[in-house]
């Protein structure tokens, strides 16, 4: 089943790669028809989940190399289920929006099918090493979709962006060997997989060391402040469905990562360091506001805007409360869906206008009444409007970090502000006042096929922010024995009001 | 006529190729075929060669034990152990490569095809010998045979300055090195009064030396000897020149050959006599291996030849794969299957060099490569796939490999080793993308490139399978290359 997930966008982007250059009408219809199956294989897995079950469900197995102990070990939880079906959810809309692309299709949809693989595999592989490999062998596609299909220094970002990760990566690959020998030492059996490698029994040294290699490696993919620098030109370069995977998905993978490995197999070190990554994380949210407010150009504007965003979640992950972790998870969600969708939107008026600055703008409101409506719409979403979905993570995370990181959080706090800064005020300047440049007034608003695209995401955002239990359900089992373990295995225990709070629990009528 | 009771198996491949070899001479003067039916000849040749080390790998398998006494024919000057079968069977492999990727070379050779070709199986056979052999001098005699075969094809390019420029750059420091090698191998006949490796070995065992200086002074020069012949850092020196002057057709071979017939021996000198001395030698092999890991991939950012890139990036393999020998006998599997893969995606680049820049020319700028993508897919997707193997890219082999011998490092106690060698390779990822950069997103300049030919096209479909398949399902592989042990 979940092989399948895998396998089934490989086959699509092979299937593409096939099809004869004179019929290349059907290269996009092909792969967005390829992206959905997976779509609706997640679709059948999240409803199938078993809800309240911490585990991992669906497990698929198979020995790839016996003597170094590796597998093809692939198992979803609440943790990962959401991800994974975000990514399936995101890749057909990237796909269906890449119309403007003329050049080289064929390759283009391969790429994005062949980085659809890769980016379901890092959040289904249960196995380190089966893990490393789809973590890294993503920034292959990604690398060609940035630098072929990109803006002007294309090139410079696609470079950027490969050496950065691939650095982070190359430390992570080194400590993920480092705890597979320490793990054959100690049980005399080698393994790579997760389950195994979580009971080791690491020195205080050792599990400091081995936390920092993969905390360097997550960072720089989420990426948290100082190591953000990438995004930026990633982002602003990437064609459209490339900046939506990127935001979406693939800084997920950083977050996924503190999540699932730092958390799940360093505990010890994970509540020593608490003060070192709450910081970087606060950091980054204010950091990452201000820098979005001045930013002339939209689709940088949003990029920042990430780095700000995300900082919520690395909080709320190393709050090591119920609420803290299960809000980061569901701001995962929500940044993926609200962003995805800004980027979407930027794309969109890029293709008509072949500009992104907002001084190039003004009064769009008057020609693209639609167009703004749901620019707006998407804006207090990601602002965290209650009702919409970015209220409901970033009201648990700071709700959830409070009792562990109260001062982190009054700080935090300011970010939501300056998030209504930078977004209404960039509405401001781009859609009301004066329709005063004169390429704008022949703008025409969105074509239903537009509409189509981004009414998923419109739904999801408010589906997501008025009944949040149907994410919460899934995902509360699964960080709820993060917790537990850590509290079995270090002296930390998470204050009363930060232990098994469930803040929405109300809303649903629940018990 | 007594006919001696020789145990013929044990060269068999060798023999192949040697006969091979004249035959190839002999029928040229006699028929003067032409060049393509020789090299079809000498592709049969390979074949068989290959064939008769799978028949030694069976013999092996079906040997009684308590007769292990008759895997060491000819007074034990060979030795057929399954690590001598594997290396037999890399280097057919790479000579059946190296051959598709030269056919249009020695097509183009009219009447001096014959000698290419012999050169060529010489130089196959000498290798397999240095790899097969637990005598020094046997190994010795492989060495100098499959050198100077190499020195000769070097200089094929015969009207072309640069060619010759390559071939006698190529032989005075390659004679140089063997120089060295011989003397270190004197010195270790000082200190253990024997050649073979296994009575070096027992000796070493049964006494204590009291002043181990001799041996140990050998022992280094056969390290830098050996460590010029596999182009690691910094006795690397003349690989960049010979790789850009010798004939395009050619250098893949050339290259590829000389690593796997220099780490056969290096390897097995290493843990098979001098196992116990691994705390002298790891250290100095985890040394060669750190400076040619960084050496090779700095000096390669900055070069604007595809064969200097690969030259410089082949030192930086040498220190990858130097980074598995010093994990000793654990080490060696994963050494054996980085050599295999490596060498393929090595042959499998020179062959897009030979159909971008025309199989006898010199030099291959990066600009010949702009916007390939657009003007031939397949040789820059091949490039691509072989270039991301080298990188050790997931999913292609040559992160198995990186994987194996980092692994095995890191076990025996080297985690500062692989610390530089993970830094390194990050390193190595920027210039092989620069390549890609090149051919993927530059527009196309100056004039048109050939439409491969089909033992291009052959090579280089193997090549991206291998690579490909064996990063994704290398489980055979490995295995095969867990049982390379020598004995």
């Amino acid at each position: 089943m979940l092989t399948a997930l895998i396998v089934i966008p490989v086959v699509g982007a092979i299937l593409v790669a096939l099809l004869p250059r004179r019929r290349i009408e059907l290269v996009l219809p092909v792969g967005v028809g390829m992206s959905l199956i997976p779509l609706a294989v997640s679709g059948f897995l999240f409803a199938a989940f078993e809800t309240g079950e911490a585990g991992f469900q669906f497990v698929d197995q198979a020995v790839w190399y016996e003597p170094w102990g590796i597998s093809w070990s692939l198992g979803v939880d609440g943790i990962s289920l959401p991800l994974v079906v975000l990514t399936t959810l995101l890749v057909p809309i990237a796909l269906a929006a890449s119309t403007s692309i003329s050049h080289r299709l064929k390759e283009f949809v391969a790429y994005t099918l062949a980085l659809e693989a890769g980016l379901i595999g890092v959040f289904l592989a249960l196995d380190l090493f089966l893990f490393f490999v789809f973590f890294e062998a993503i920034l292959v596609p990604m690398y060609f979709i940035i630098g072929i299909w990109g803006g002007e220094r294309r090139v410079y970002a696609a470079i950027k962006f490969f050496l950065y990760t691939a650095f982070g990566s190359a430390l992570l690959l080194a400590a993920i060997i480092g705890l597979a020998i320490l793990n054959s030492q100690q049980t005399g059996a080698p393994s790579f997989a997760f389950t195994d490698l979580a009971n080791l029994d690491l020195s205080v040294g050792t599990e400091r060391l081995l936390f920092a290699a993969f905390a360097l490696a997550f960072a720089i993919k989420v990426p948290l402040f100082p190591f953000h620098t990438w995004l930026p030109d990633a982002h602003v370069e990437a064609p459209t469905a490339g900046s939506v995977l990127l935001a979406g998905v693939l800084l997920k993978l950083g977050t996924y990562g503190l999540l699932r490995f730092n958390l799940g197999l360093f505990p010890q070190a994970s509540v020593d360091l608490v003060p070192v990554l709450a910081v970087l994380a606060v950091v980054g949210i204010i950091y990452g506001a201000l820098v979005a407010i001045v930013q002339p150009d939209l689709k940088k504007l949003v990029a920042y805007s990430s780095v700000s965003h995300l900082g919520f979640i690395v909080l709320g992950t190393f709050a090591l409360t119920s609420g803290g972790l299960a809000g980061g998870v569901v701001q995962n969600i929500n940044h993926g869906v609200t962003t995805g969708a800004l980027f979407l939107l930027v794309g969109m008026i890029y293709d008509r206008r072949h500009t992104k600055q907002i001084a190039d703008f003004g009064g769009l409101a008057q020609v693209m009444p639609i167009y703004s409506g749901i620019f707006l719409f998407t804006a207090f979403a990601s602002i965290g409007l209650p009702g919409l979905n970015g209220f409901v993570g970033e009201f648990m995370v700071l709700v959830g970090s409070f009792p562990t990181l109260p001062v982190y959080v009054i700080v935090a706090a300011g970010g939501v502000v300056l998030a209504a800064v930078y977004l209404l005020w960039a509405y401001e300047r781009t859609f009301t006042g004066p329709l005063d440049k004169p390429e704008n007034e022949k703008l025409v608003d969105l074509s239903a096929r537009e509409v189509a695209l981004l009414a998923p995401l419109v739904v999801l955002m408010v589906l997501l922010g008025l009944y949040p239990r149907i994410l919460l359900d899934r995902v509360e089992p699964s960080t709820e024995i993060v917790l537990d373990r850590i509290e079995a295995i270090t002296t930390f225990s998470v204050p009363e009001p930060g232990r098994a709070m469930d803040i929405f629990a109300t809303e649903s009528g629940g018990e | 006529m007594i006919f001696p009771d020789v145990n013929w198996i044990g060269i068999l491949p060798e023999l192949i190729l040697a006969l091979g070899a004249a035959a190839i001479l002999l029928i040229d003067v006699q028929w003067a075929p032409r060049p393509r039916n020789l090299a079809r000849f000498t592709f049969g040749l390979l074949l068989a060669a290959g064939g008769a080390a799978l028949i030694q790998r069976f013999w092996l398998e079906g040997l009684p034990t308590g007769e292990l006494s008759r895997t060491r024919p000819f007074a034990g000057m060979v030795v057929v152990d399954p690590y001598s079968v594997f290396a037999r069977l890399v280097l057919v492999v790479v000579s059946l490569l190296g051959l598709g990727a030269a056919w249009r070379f020695i097509e183009s050779l009219g009447r001096r095809a014959a000698e290419a070709l012999t050169l060529f199986l010489l130089a196959t056979a000498g290798f397999s010998l240095m790899a097969a052999s637990p005598h020094l001098v046997m190994i010795f005699l492989g060495l100098e045979i499959g050198s100077i075969s190499l020195y000769v094809l070097a200089g094929f390019g015969r009207r072309d300055a640069r060619s010759e420029e390559s071939a006698l750059k190529y032989f005075l420091l390659g004679s140089f090195a063997s120089a060295i090698f011989i003397y270190g191998v004197a010195l270790l006949f000082a200190g253990t009064g024997s050649l073979d490796l296994f009575d070096q070995r027992r000796f070493l065992a049964d006494n204590i030396l009291v002043r181990p200086a001799v041996l140990l002074i050998g022992l280094a020069l056969v390290v830098v000897g050996m460590a010029f012949k596999v182009t690691a850092a910094p006795f690397h020196g003349w690989a960049p020149d010979v790789y850009e002057g010798a004939p395009a057709g050619a250098v893949g071979f050339m290259a590829a050959a000389a690593k796997v017939g220099g780490f056969a021996a290096l390897t097995r000198i290493l843990v098979t006599a001098f196992a116990d001395f691994a705390d002298d030698w790891a250290v100095v092999v985890g040394g060669i291996a750190v400076l040619s890991m960084l050496v090779g991939s700095v000096l390669a950012l900055v070069q604007d030849d595809l064969r200097r890139l690969l030259a410089y990036s082949g030192v930086a393999h040498a220190g990858f794969i130097l980074t598995g020998l010093v994990a000793g006998l654990a080490g060696t599997p994963g050494v054996w299957f980085y050599l295999a893969v490596y060498s393929v995606q090595l042959v499998g680049a020179f062959a897009v060099v030979a159909a971008v820049s025309g199989a006898g020319s010199s030099g291959s700028p990066f600009a010949r490569y702009e916007g390939l993508a657009r003007r031939q897919p397949l040789l820059a997707m091949a490039l691509t796939v072989l270039l991301l193997g080298m990188a050790g890219i997931p999913l292609t082999s040559g992160f198995v490999a990186k994987f194996g011998v980092f692994q095995e490092a890191w076990r025996a106690g080297f985690g500062w080793l692989v610390l530089v060698a993970v830094v390194a390779s990050v390193v190595a990822f920027f210039l092989y993308l620069r390549v890609i950069v090149a051919m993927y997103m530059a527009e196309p300049v100056g004039e048109e490139v050939a439409v491969p030919s089909l033992p291009i096209r052959t090579v280089l479909t193997v090549a991206m399978a291998i690579t490909v398949v064996f990063g994704v399902l290398p489980a055979p592989l490995l295995s095969l290359a867990a049982d390379a042990l020598p004995f």
